[in-house]
């Protein structure tokens, strides 16, 4: 098989292959499984692949760790992060490079550039992102430099064939900002979670299932 | 992409020769300088579409210089073209003005930097707004009812006076967003003649399908840091989009004020009926230029072409749906 001329999968997920240089926007409640339907659609889908996070929820250790447990592996060629807590501290041994505050987009900016290019140096053909989650940065900074730093980093996941995943919560931002951020990315993955039970639904892109899908996160 | 004129920032003559040179050689033009200083009188003159800069710099950063950039023309893309690795970039300073950056020190670092410089232009990575998904379309439709010649400032002075006083608003304005700012084409109550499109409320409503409406500009997190906005004493907005017969978004109807306030389902009705006549009004006057006529815009509509598409029988520049409100 031939991962590189067809789309990211996302195994044991009800979603299709996505085109490569697609970016999804994921909306769901902070505590719904949002943050490990993210993890698992980062998985990647063979060792050609590269994965890179950025997070500001949550360090860069206990992201590869939470990482490992839905059945992702850690190889510092392949993949990193870029950690925007303001408690991290650079781990090069495990390819974590702090910023220090999710405020400097600049700085996040100028991690991400630099560790996605080490990817792709490193053998990566291609690269998934992920971003837990943008509700910090949009929070935390005015609106001006974080719709800069969303048009950064989406059009180099375009240009590179690349995938990414953003996951925002939408209680914590205005609905007219959430719409307006929304712009930036091709579609969007919904999680809903009730009565016990979560499901996702795929908005905006093509040979998707329809409807709500029940999925174990 | 080619034919772009880019700003090569370096403090060593032979470093920024050579990547001059790679630029030149992708078919664009390349001004060089070697200070923060030079550069940013350079990004001034307007006509720079992008800035390739050196991090150290003899007197300054590469972030200082895009500093100074955010605020004179803040669409023009900026790449951190350097030696310097990211931990000794000091970002903590510029934390919001948000820069590409690619290593030097990378393989093939110069073939990158062009592909990289020539995407970050044709996508406009690093606008500070929201684009369109059709922002290409629609910059293409703007520029078919954007000719000299089509003047409508009387015509839109007599509306947007009319619709300063219907709704007893401090301004009323009709302006067309284009790629990097709005340009008032009247206003009444105010003397505005643009705004950078980063600033501007517009750049929200052509987003939108219909009306866009902010009670208490202070209220709303798009808006309420926006110190240009301070400014023009604008604390309440409606707008809506001005849309060409083909569906292109060009600009909009609005109104602002100085105070908050609603707008009730009548006075919107009313103002959809005001971009509906700015709007016919430049499309009679976009068919009259086609046709080359020079009689009164008022005596003839030839059907048969539209602006952002091909020709088809004349749809609707005219009123939208919407019963139940006021006449002017």
């Amino acid at each position: 098989m031939s991962v590189q001329r067809g789309g990211y999968t996302f195994e044991g997920l009800p979603l299709a292959d996505v085109s490569p240089g697609t970016n999804l926007l994921v909306t769901g409640p902070a505590l719904g499984g949002i943050r490990t339907l993210l993890l698992r659609m980062l998985l990647r889908g063979d060792r050609r692949e590269g994965t890179l996070f950025i997070t500001a929820d949550t360090d860069g250790p206990t992201t590869l760790s939470d990482y490992a447990a839905v059945g992702g592996d850690h190889d510092p060629m392949r993949v990193g992060v870029v950690d925007c807590t303001e408690t991290g501290v650079d781990a090069v041994d495990h390819n974590v490079h702090a910023v220090g505050s999710p405020n400097d987009l600049t700085g996040v900016g100028i991690e991400f550039s630099s560790l996605y290019e080490s990817l792709y140096a490193n053998g990566a053909e291609r690269v998934r992102t992920g971003v837990y989650t943008l509700s910090p940065f949009v929070v935390y900074s005015s609106v001006k430099p974080v719709y800069r730093f969303l048009h950064t980093l989406t059009g180099r996941i375009r240009t590179a064939d690349g995938l990414g995943v953003c996951a925002i919560d939408p209680d914590a931002v205005e609905t007219e900002t959430l719409s307006s951020l929304a712009q930036a990315f091709d579609g969007r993955v919904a999680l809903r979670s009730e009565n016990g039970e979560t499901a996702i639904r795929v908005e905006g892109l093509a040979d998707q299932p329809e409807g709500w899908q029940r999925v174990e996160v | 992409m080619a034919g772009l004129t880019i700003a090569c920032v370096d403090g060593d003559p032979e470093a920024r020769r050579e990547t001059r040179d790679a630029l030149v050689d992708g078919g664009h033009d390349v001004v060089s300088c070697g200070t923060v200083a030079e550069a940013a009188d350079l990004v001034g003159t307007g006509d720079i579409d992008c800035v390739v800069t050196e991090y150290s710099l003899p007197d300054g950063t590469g972030l200082d210089l895009t500093g100074l950039i955010r605020e004179r023309s803040p669409d023009t893309s900026c790449v951190l073209f350097t030696d310097a690795t990211p931990d000794r970039i000091d970002s903590a300073r510029h934390e919001d003005v948000v820069v590409e950056y690619l290593p030097r020190d990378m393989p093939d670092a110069r073939e990158s930097l062009l592909r990289l410089v020539e995407n970050v232009v044709a996508q406009r990575t690093q606008v500070g707004y929201p684009l369109p998904p059709d922002e290409d379309e629609r910059l293409a439709a703007l520029a078919q009812y954007d000719r000299p010649g089509l003047d409508a400032a009387e015509t839109f002075d007599r509306l947007t006076k009319l619709a300063r006083a219907r709704f007893g608003v401090d301004v009323a304005f009709v302006g067309v967003v284009d790629a990097h700012e709005e340009r008032f084409l009247a206003c009444a109550g105010e003397d505005w003649e643009t705004i950078s499109r980063e600033d501007s409320m517009c750049t929200h409503t052509i987003l939108e399908t219909d009306v866009m409406v902010v009670e208490d500009v202070d209220a709303d997190p798009r808006f309420a840091d926006n110190e240009r906005l301070e400014e023009l004493d604008i604390e309440a907005y409606a707008g809506v989009p001005l849309r060409t017969p083909r569906g292109a978004t060009i600009g909009a109807f609005c109104l602002t004020h100085s105070e908050p306030r609603s707008f009730s389902e009548a006075e919107i009705a009313d103002l959809r009926r005001f971009a509906d006549e700015a709007m016919e009004q430049l499309e009679l006057r976009r068919r009259l230029d086609e046709s080359g006529e020079e009689s009164d815009p008022t005596i003839s509509r030839s059907p048969g072409t539209d602006a952002d598409g091909p020709a088809e029988p004349e749809p609707a520049a005219g009123p939208r749906d919407d019963s139940g409100g006021e006449e002017p």
